[in-house]
């Protein structure tokens, strides 16, 4: 009976609401419009444009030619990895090879394509059981004075060693390029590889070459930490007490002492000047961060909450303070606290945080972090860098697969880690990137875990 | 108090609500048994337009409008800046945008030279190209002014020792200036020689303190157009020391960014010679 009516009244709630819908829209759109800005602070800075040339063989000896490939190979791709350089592809170099200053032309090597800022080139010759190399640097923009650098090294007539001089030379072309930071070609490192139901701790270089096997205890190993002179290794290992914190010297090359305690110890991290080793320990039933000597000696407790506290990390600038993960809000999150056990501060703010690692200038962490944790969450396990003074951080990975163990190269320009492109754990391989996340590259294959950056 | 009440809603609008009723019978009457299936279809039209044109309404707008939402990480109003300004200051050189044009950096491959057909141009007609006239000009003599001589003689101005940086074209082989995004960095070094010898190291300490300096924290307003000079020492082992402003450029702001810039080096390798070196460094903002 009331039908016309109600459709009118009907009709004018449509239109009614179809009004407020546009009101609505509008004010909407008036919203992002006054949020759509953009801002960067990027400064078109660009990187020293460095041309390697290959040295140039001075001897007739036969191995000369294979021990110069690996020594202009890997010189290459010290320069290229450093993360300073732009590096002139080897097809744009001029066709000379010259070996000293008088022979090398620096107008050719200054002009397009080349256009080069930088030169380094040599000599490489092989004498009976030596190797002698001139590594020679030049700037290719002064023609008045253009030398900057030149070394001479000699050496044993190996591959190795053709390696060893390739490092060192491109070491000391990044110091001088760099603004004195220390180049890492000659740094290594540790890691855990999985031989069949074990895990021993191996030892590479860091460009992924020289990879070979430090221990042999045919149990489970894991979490090789360096010291920060390169003489011992701690790692945590399976044995008839549980996990145990082992100690290995690469000086002796045998097991040292460090005294054994009760229940599960886990993940040690030395003090920067070497004296002391921070790790968790559950002796008292829950697993608290404990401070020993280089012995396992005058152990002294940290944190004393309920819930996990592990992975502690120094840092490595000031040594006094410690960053760790502990559980204590259920999921673990990343803790920053006074070597003493004061001033706790939590860094982050939900989700499921692993394995920090400290920058060597004190001003980073990089740590593994899944942002979104629980069942159908989206995203993974990623790495991250925080800014510890203001708790900001940036993404590194993304859609990688797991990725887990970030640890600082020294120079703070690299962080290497663990990635497993389809989770499983057995498909663990270690990559290595800068520190922002660009020229990310395998250095093993499968089988490769929680790759500890030395320290030098 | 009911005395200052409304009158009751109820016994208002009964009388209208008892019209309206009769109207409706009224209306139920006049139009009759058979309109009222056709009411139904009509109403029922017109809700499935109203609603057609509310879905069109609302996907026209996203259509129109679906491009200025937010980009991702930029929920809160300075979230991109601080992570640029975070990366910037990873001791990383800043990344450097791929130039999409230049074949060497360009990922892309360079497309195929378009190869167009030679055509030859049919010669003009004899009258189509038009002779100008030729243009003659008075010739216009000046008479030459004749320099009266000196009366004294002129006293010799000593030659400035220090040439004021970006301002006077003086001799400066030791300097090297950098472009930044929205500013110039330039650095001289005092000794010379040095900077002869050692070019490279004068261009190190240039890219690595133009590196630090962030422009946005000079403020825009006061600061556009204008340079200020900071001088510093460089010890034996590449520490910068002793940064002081040599010429103000009356912001503040600027001044203060120049000086953070050079306090955020940690240091710039060794000298190649020498126990110190002095250096003179400019900064000046640009308009975008």
């Amino acid at each position: 009976m009331h039908r016309p009516n109600r459709t009118t009244s009907l009709r004018h709630a449509y239109f009614g609401f179809l009004g407020v819908l546009l009101l609505l829209l509008a004010a909407a759109s008036t919203l992002l419009a006054q949020e759509g800005f953009k801002t960067e602070t990027s400064s078109g800075v660009s990187n020293i444009r460095i041309a390697v040339a290959d040295f140039k063989p001075t001897s007739a000896d036969p191995q000369t030619a294979s021990f110069k490939q690996t020594f202009d190979s890997t010189l290459f791709a010290d320069l290229a990895n450093a993360g300073i350089f732009d590096i002139v592809s080897k097809s744009l170099l001029p066709q000379s090879t010259p070996g000293a200053p008088a022979e090398i032309k620096i107008q050719e090597w200054a002009n397009a394509p080349t256009s080069a800022a930088m030169v380094a080139f040599g000599s490489f010759n092989v004498q009976g059981n030596k190797i002698i190399c001139n590594g020679f640097l030049f700037d290719a923009k002064n023609l008045q004075y253009p030398q900057i650098l030149a070394k001479q090294y000699d050496g044993d007539a190996t591959d190795d060693m053709a390696r060893q001089i390739a490092h060192r030379f491109a070491d000391e072309i990044i110091f001088r390029l760099s603004g004195g930071s220390q180049g890492i070609a000659e740094s290594k490192i540790f890691y855990v590889k999985l031989t069949g139901a074990d895990k021993e701790i191996w030892q590479m270089d860091y460009d992924g070459a020289n990879q070979h096997a430090i221990t042999h205890l045919g149990t489970v190993s894991l979490s090789p930490r360096i010291s920060p002179d390169n003489s011992r290794l701690a790692f945590s290992s399976l044995g008839r007490e549980g996990f145990q914190i082992r100690m290995y010297s690469l000086v002796l090359n045998r097991m040292v002492n460090f005294t054994a305690t009760g229940g599960t110890n886990l993940s040690p991290a030395w003090s920067p000047n070497g004296k002391d080793i921070a790790y968790s320990s559950s002796r008292t039933g829950d697993p608290e961060i404990w401070i020993s000597d280089a012995n396992g000696g005058a152990s002294r407790r940290i944190t004393s909450f309920r819930g996990p506290d592990v992975s502690p990390v120094f840092n490595p600038r000031t040594g006094s303070q410690i960053a760790w993960i502990s559980g204590r809000t259920n999921l673990p999150q990343l803790y920053v606290m006074d070597i003493d056990g004061a001033n706790v501060q939590r860094m982050t703010d939900g989700g499921y945080a692993t394995s920090p690692s400290w920058s060597p200038n004190g001003q980073f962490l990089t740590f593994a972090w899944d942002r979104k944790y629980g069942p159908g969450a989206p995203g993974g396990q990623d790495i991250y860098v925080m800014e510890i003074a203001t708790k900001r951080w940036i993404q590194l990975t993304h859609d990688g697969g797991r990725c887990d163990f970030p640890s600082w190269s020294p120079d703070g320009r690299h962080i290497v880690y663990a990635n497993s492109p389809d989770g499983k754990a057995t498909h663990m391989k270690i990559m290595t990137m800068l520190a922002d996340g660009t020229q990310k590259h395998e250095l093993t294959g499968a089988g490769a875990d929680m790759p500890n950056w030395s320290w030098k | 108090m009911p005395s200052s009440r409304p009158a009751s809603p109820t016994s208002a609008s009964s009388p209208s609500r008892f019209r309206s009723e009769e109207a409706d019978i009224n209306s139920s009457l006049t139009f009759g048994r058979d309109g009222n299936s056709d009411r139904l279809g009509a109403n029922f039209a017109g809700s499935i337009v109203l609603h057609g044109l509310i879905a069109g309404v609302i996907l026209g707008w996203a259509f129109l409008f679906h491009t200025s939402g937010h980009n991702w990480g930029e929920n809160a109003s300075n979230a991109g800046a601080i992570q640029a300004t975070m990366v910037s200051s990873l001791p990383l050189p800043p990344t450097q945008r791929t130039l999409d044009t230049g074949v060497l950096t360009s990922e892309a491959p360079s497309p195929a030279p378009i190869v167009t057909k030679e055509r030859t141009e049919p010669p003009p007609a004899p009258n189509e190209v038009a002779i100008p006239e030729k243009i003659t000009k008075p010739i216009k003599t000046a008479d030459k002014p004749t320099p009266a001589p000196p009366k004294h003689i002129q006293p010799v101005t000593p030659p400035p020792t220090k040439a004021v940086t970006g301002e006077t074209a003086g001799v400066r082989i030791a300097q090297s200036t950098l472009e930044v995004k929205n500013g110039t960095a330039s650095v001289s070094v005092e000794d010379r020689t040095f900077g002869q010898r050692f070019a490279y190291y004068v261009n190190i300490v240039n890219s690595k303190v133009a590196q630090n300096w962030y422009t946005a924290e000079a403020d825009p307003r006061t600061s556009l157009g204008k340079s200020t000079t900071i001088i510093f020492d460089i010890n034996r082992e590449g520490v910068p020391s002793n940064a002081r402003v040599e010429t103000p450029s009356g912001s503040p702001t600027l001044d203060t960014s120049a000086m953070r810039a050079v306090q955020r080096v940690d240091g710039f390798g060794p000298l190649p010679q020498g126990d110190h070196i002095t250096v003179e460094y400019t900064f000046h903002l640009h308009p975008q």
